[in-house]
């Protein structure tokens, strides 16, 4: 084991080249006692405990605290196998060591969180740390009073000597226990014995979010910082040609530099307002390349096509799902479905500061994903990977946004240029504009029904584009047919739903629109056409919709589970009253790369209110294996419930001249308090571990207002967003 | 080419054109950084602050517009138990990822001082603010809880 690299006092500028060197770096402290720890040597106990010899704990963090909640859940696992004192541990961010990796499907190991994945990988691995320190600090207690470590108990960072009633702090025992070896399978706590994981604890940062004192990364502030506002060719790939008054606008006050990109202006000033003004004012020509002709209608054009050829490539096809529907033709019920490009349009634009010395890079900022930045930022500088640290604060939400690390870049290249601390901030129209967006895509669903009016034969063609040929493309799924992205047919090829004949196919339409991840990603566009679909489909055959799921759930005793309890707690059984309708929907969630399975059904209520229907009230029930902390968990289903409403009801980025048209919440709005649902969470209890939540509850939400809308004025959406004329109700 | 104005109660001078917008000049000048950017346009709210009180959206407001006049920002109200607006937002656990909150406490503030028990029609007017996490729930449950505490 380690040690810290220094026992002895070290300066803060010391401790800062030393941590910097172990890859300890402090963080724009996420804490603020961590500035003050800085002073006092530490002991390692795990990768992920630090114990200094004032007796305060530090658990490491290596997931951004984008609003998720990681600040508080993931120490807390780490805490209750160390029965630290939960109230006095300290937090602080961590990067650089293979323990805070996370694997995603066959790509290598790095740092970074998305796909619900930062409980769900970490859960054990923080357990086992925790339980391994733990019974490192219990061996050198038992050492120190010569008693067996059978006769040691511990609590609140203590270690209690049972039968003489001594104890000795953490913090006293940490040095000696840092010499010990790591126990590599430390027994861990029964569920029984748990004090934190499974309760319902206080978010650790909700003092400094209420009185505005949390750094986020626009707040970052640096001695001799210099600020950047930038202009990117408006054109998907477009490019600077000229800027016709650079001379003019220097002689602005506070205007350092101009700098050239081959797509972007970047303009540099002393403070962000004289920058962001230096960039209104320059007169800056942009070619639009080579997608000048890039348009929604063509968008949209090329997947309809897609629908109609002849053979996609199959990601499911169990029974003989094409040969019954071509049998019979007169009994085909078809749906068809679309849904538009997003934007993550997170609270906080993308911004970064960035410091460039001789041998080393420093980076602030807004970033959800670490060794992908990292990467960026060294091969722009020119620097090895392990010269550049990173420094994580509070993220104003990503949702995914943020992972892509363009922003970063940039802001790297100011800095480079300039030699003094950059910070660059994106406006609101360059962050929704020059986002990397969350892919378009349409559904074709035909079936034919068995004579109770169940599914017999799906076929689901799916068309759009894909997010793993654009960023991943060893993640597309190869068969003889060609490769196909599974990402686009999420909700769809896993099924637990029974149907006999299943044929799912993809067709990828190539764009050259930058595309990422977005919050449930695919999900949330293949439930929406799936679970629309078995709405079609129970209409057709006039059964219930609840016990139409039910029926093809009975194979599913997993989510059959969750479903019946979202349709009691909706009282489905009761009558609905003339001014209420409602829809319900389910899906089971699959972790990509297998990482976890979580089931969620909701129940929408819509109520008239004047001449219109609105989202009233959402019940939903979720297993999503055991819950850590049920405060933070009840947020994630507020908020994915919300975020879920605003692409049902709201967002859409379209194309026009190779441009996104859309640039501020004026083109872009986002939900608002008053059109809030009232939401009644129902947490299925389960005895498996932490499964993926924060996404789990957005795609079952716009299929079950569908269907509430099918019910309350006859007809259903088939695209989103959701028309407001949609809502209208009938006379 | 100079403002002055009261700021949390201490009086500043801001040296730099009138048409700076009051949110810069506070973040970038006086080093308050708790008042956030969100959408530059006044369409979120992120950057509230109260001029004589009132909630003001700062990124759409001169500095030059509150010379002589009393800026109130997030860092300038009080945490303790005199501030029950404070007290709900952390009782309740209100925020995600925070970056609205500010805004937020700052409407509410100036929403419950001009009308102590508000309705939820009343919130759904006064409360135009934009949250991305949606955290709306608990920010109506905790304006409803200052309100009882007030
Ligand atoms: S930043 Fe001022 S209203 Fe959005
Ligand atoms: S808490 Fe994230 S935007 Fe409101």
């Amino acid at each position: 084991m380690s040690h810290h690299p220094s026992p002895v006092l070290l300066g803060r500028r010391r401790f800062l080249e030393v941590a910097a060197a172990f890859g300890a770096v402090l963080a724009v402290p996420l804490d603020a006692a961590i500035a003050r720890r800085g002073e006092v040597a530490e002991s390692e106990l795990t990768d992920w405990i630090f114990i200094d010899q004032a007796g305060t704990v530090t658990l490491g963090l290596c997931q951004p605290e984008v609003g998720q909640g990681s600040y508080t859940v993931l120490p807390s696992i780490l805490a209750e196998e160390l029965d630290a004192d939960w109230p006095a541990v300290a937090v602080r961010w961590v990067m650089g060591r293979d323990a805070y990796k996370i694997q995603f499907r066959n790509e290598k190991p790095s740092q970074k969180e998305g796909a619900s994945t930062s409980t769900t990988k970490l859960y054990a691995r923080l357990r086992t740390a925790g339980a391994a320190a733990r019974i490192m600090l219990v061996s050198a207690a038992a050492t120190r009073w010569g008693v067996p470590p059978g006769q040691c108990e511990t609590r609140d960072g203590w270690v209690h000597n049972r039968v003489t009633g001594e104890k000795l702090a953490y913090g006293t025992l940490a040095p000696d226990a840092a010499k010990l070896p790591v126990p590599s399978d430390p027994p861990l706590k029964d569920r029984s014995a748990f004090r934190l994981i499974g309760k319902s604890l206080p978010r650790r940062d909700t003092a400094a979010k209420t009185n505005g004192s949390a750094i986020f990364g626009l707040d970052v502030t640096l001695p001799d910082m210099l600020n950047a506002a930038i202009r990117i060719a408006p054109a998907i790939g477009g490019w600077l040609v000229a800027v016709r008054n650079e001379a003019e606008v220097l002689k602005q006050p506070g205007v350092r530099h101009i700098l050239k990109l081959d797509d972007a202006v970047i303009a540099v000033a002393d403070r962000y307002w004289q920058a962001q003004r230096a960039i209104d004012l320059l007169d800056v020509v942009f070619s639009a390349g080579e997608n000048g002709h890039l348009s929604t209608a063509l968008i949209d054009n090329l997947a309809e096509a897609g629908l109609e050829a002849e053979i996609g490539v199959p990601a499911l096809s169990q029974g003989d799902a094409l040969k019954i529907i071509g049998q019979h033709p007169d009994r085909v019920i078809e749906s068809r479905f679309s849904v538009p490009h997003l934007a993550h349009a997170a609270m906080e634009p993308m911004n970064a500061t960035v410091h460039v010395q001789k041998d080393r890079v420093d980076v602030w900022g807004s970033i959800q994903s670490t060794d992908a930045t990292v990467t960026a930022v060294a091969k722009i500088c020119g620097m090895h990977e392990d010269q550049v640290h990173l420094h994580v604060g509070f993220l104003g939400g990503s949702f995914g946004g943020k992972i892509v690390p363009a922003f970063v870049a940039q802001a790297a290249r100011a800095a480079k240029a300039l030699g003094r601390p950059v910070k660059l901030i994106r406006t609101r129209e360059m962050d929704i504009q020059h986002d990397h967006f969350r892919p378009n895509n349409k559904g074709r669903l035909r079936a034919v029904l068995d004579a109770e009016g169940y599914p017999l034969a799906v076929h689901a063609r799916v068309c759009g584009q894909s997010l793993f040929a654009t960023t991943r493309p060893n993640w597309l799924t190869k068969t003889p047919l060609g490769d196909y992205d599974e990402s686009m047919v999420d909700g769809l090829y896993q099924q637990t739903y029974a149907i006999p004949n299943f044929h799912v196919d993809v067709i990828q339409t190539p764009l050259p629109i930058p595309v990422y991840f977005m919050r449930s990603v695919g999900s949330s566009a293949g439930v929406l056409f799936w679970e629309s679909f078995i709405t079609d489909l129970a209409h057709h055959a006039g059964i219930d919709q609840y016990a139409y799921r039910r029926h093809l759930l009975r194979n599913y005793p997993a989510g059959l589970r969750v479903l019946d309890a979202a349709a009691q707690a909706a009282g489905w059984d009761r009558p609905a009253g003339p001014d209420i309708a409602r829809g319900i929907a389910f899906n089971t969630y699959f972790g990509r790369g297998g990482s976890f399975v979580s089931e969620c059904a909701e129940v929408v209520e819509l109520k008239r209110v004047g001449d219109r229907w609105k989202v009233a009230r959402v019940v939903c029930a979720m297993d999503a294996g055991l819950v850590v902390n049920h405060n933070t968990f009840n947020a994630q289903i507020q908020g994915g419930i919300g975020f879920a409403l605003t692409s049902a009801l709201k967002s859409e980025i379209t194309f026009r001249d190779g441009a996104a048209e859309q640039s501020n919440f004026v083109d872009y709005p986002l939900l608002s308090i008053a059109e809030m649902p009232e939401i009644v969470p129902v947490i299925v209890e389960s005895d498996r571990p932490p499964q993926g939540a924060g996404e789990i509850m957005v795609a079952p939400l716009a299929p079950a207002i569908s269907q509430a809308l099918l019910h309350a004025t006859g007809r259903r959406p088939d695209r989103m967003p959701f028309r407001a004329e949609w809502f209208q109700a009938r006379a | 080419m100079s403002v002055t104005f009261s700021l949390n109660g201490k009086p500043v001078t801001f040296d730099g054109p009138d048409d700076v917008p009051l949110l810069w000049a506070v973040r970038e000048h006086f080093g308050l950084t708790g008042s956030k950017f969100g959408c530059g346009i006044g369409m979120c709210g992120a950057c509230t602050m109260h001029l004589d009180g009132e909630a003001v959206r700062t990124c759409v407001m001169a500095v030059g517009h509150v010379r002589g006049r009393a800026v109130t920002t997030i860092e300038g109200l009080p945490t303790d138990e005199t501030n029950p607006v404070h007290q709900a937002w952390n009782e309740l656990d209100v925020p995600q990822c925070g970056y609205c909150q500010s805004g937020m406490i700052m409407a509410t503030t100036s929403l419950l001082a001009r009308n102590p028990n508000p309705t939820d029609q009343d919130i759904d007017q006064a409360i135009t603010n934009l949250c991305r996490c949606a955290t709306y729930i608990r920010i109506r449950a905790a304006i409803h809880a200052a309100a009882r505490r007030a």
